[in-house]
């Protein structure tokens, strides 16, 4: 037999086993595994490691995060949140999924600071929620691109009557990539943008009621994501990330201590209370 | 900015196939890194999906998107777990080796037996090429023409690196342990 033959009959028992041979095909292999021993003996071991690995090999289900964030990815920014919300609770994968929302936030801020989330401003948090999205989802997270401070903070300054301080976080982990404008209830609103692996980090300084925002920073679930809302020095801020919350918790953290040490004031972030 | 359309399209093509983008991305990467590269692919298949062109079989198609973020995630990360070149020519060379009698081939006994530890590790060994396409038929159960589809090798290719892929894991676990 050439070993031309012999290829093409590996390759036919493999197909064989695979169910990948028409009617005659398999007649024909029927016929060989009949007549041949070794052939036989060949089909029962790829039919033994076919079997191990059904038994070992296993098709991994895809992490709730991940589907969450999946979904994320399409639900409509241009939509009021309200819609979003009811729609959201008819699918039933957002059913299960709310409830271990609910669950995490009940287990990880307590139920005094989910009190006062629920009072915390809902329109301003899905309009940068939703920034983050499209800033995400399009590949241009940044409208001026640089790590280097001193360049984004006078290109906001000059887009926005407001005086913006920005920080660099490389230190901690969380390089600035660069800033953009967000538009939040109806005004410009500057945000930072920060990195941490192949993750972003909004950070965005709504003009907003300040009396919404608390010293203590609170966080909330949005589309999957996690958003810490807190205030320093009479501004509002709100992070947006799909990091896991412990870091992003560490990342605001960072970011309040930078940003107390820009303003010239010693004071650790608490002492705002 | 993402019209309904292309949110519907979303739904349909690339929400149902999470589970088996997720299971080959872990086998081609590693658990740490599979969610990363899922949530890469999502976004480059959603930005696919705005342009109207049809997808025909949607599980193939997710898997190929899946499979070059994770090789672009490879050579970023981990070049050298990159090893691509020349290995039709390769596997076509070691189909031979398929043939029995040559040396003392184990019993299928022995292979079912395998514990899952060793299973895992047989597999984890195999090179990229011979490991994507044994996932994409053993994990995610994907026919020779989608394997091919989705990685853009021809079917005969396909084919033989299955076979040698298998060989290798014959030999693997039929020795004793």
């Amino acid at each position: 037999m050439t070993s031309l033959n012999h290829e093409h009959r590996a390759l036919l028992l493999h197909a064989a086993l695979d169910g990948e041979l028409d009617a005659a095909g398999a007649l024909e292999m029927e016929r060989m595994l009949a007549a041949d021993q070794e052939l036989a003996a060949e089909y029962a071991r790829l039919k033994a490691l076919r079997n191990a690995i059904g038994a070992h090999a296993v098709r991994h289900e895809a992490p709730a995060a991940l589907r969450a964030r999946a979904l994320a990815m399409i639900e409509a920014p241009e939509t009021s949140p309200r819609e979003i919300r009811m729609r959201k609770w008819d699918r039933p994968s957002w059913r299960s999924f709310a409830a271990a929302i609910a669950a995490t936030i009940v287990a990880t801020l307590g139920l005094d600071r989910l009190i006062v989330a629920a009072g915390a401003p809902d329109a301003a948090t899905q309009a940068i929620v939703s920034a983050h999205m499209r800033a995400q989802i399009s590949g241009q997270p940044v409208d001026v691109a640089s790590s280097d401070r001193h360049t984004v903070k006078p290109w906001l300054a000059g887009k926005l009557p407001m005086a913006t301080g920005v920080v660099d976080l490389a230190g901690s982990g969380f390089p600035l990539l660069g800033g953009r404008i967000d538009i939040v209830a109806g005004a410009g609103a500057p945000t930072l943008v920060y990195k941490r692996r192949e993750h972003l980090i909004s950070v965005t300084e709504p003009r907003a009621n300040i009396g919404d925002y608390h010293a203590t920073p609170q966080r909330r679930t949005l589309e999957g994501y996690s958003v810490v809302l807190w205030s320093d020095a009479d501004r509002a801020y709100e992070a947006v990330s799909d990091l896991a919350p412990a870091e992003l918790d560490s990342f605001v953290a960072a970011f309040r201590q930078a940003m107390a040490r820009e303003r010239g004031d010693a004071a650790a972030p608490e002492s705002a209370k | 900015m993402t019209s309904e359309t292309t949110r519907r399209r979303f739904k349909e093509l690339v929400l149902p196939h999470l589970d088996d983008a997720y299971s080959l991305a872990r086998w081609l990467a590693g658990a740490t890194d599979a969610e990363d590269i899922v949530q890469d692919a999502c976004l480059r298949a959603l930005k696919a999906l705005d342009s109207s062109a049809p997808v025909e079989r949607p599980r193939a198609w997710m898997l190929a998107i899946v499979r070059n973020t994770a090789y672009t995630w490879l050579a970023k990360n981990r070049p050298s777990a990159i090893v691509l070149a020349g290995d039709a020519e390769e596997a076509q060379a070691h189909v031979s080796a398929l043939e029995t009698g040559t040396s003392p081939s184990p019993e299928a006994a022995l292979i079912e037996a395998a514990d899952h530890a060793r299973v895992a590790a047989a597999i984890e060994e195999l090179s990229l090429p011979f490991k994507e396409v044994l996932v994409m038929r053993e994990v995610n159960g994907l026919s020779y023409r989608e394997i091919s589809e989705a990685t853009g090798i021809p079917i005969g290719t396909v084919m033989s690196r299955l076979a040698r892929g298998r060989t290798q894991l014959i030999a693997k676990l039929g020795a004793s342990p």
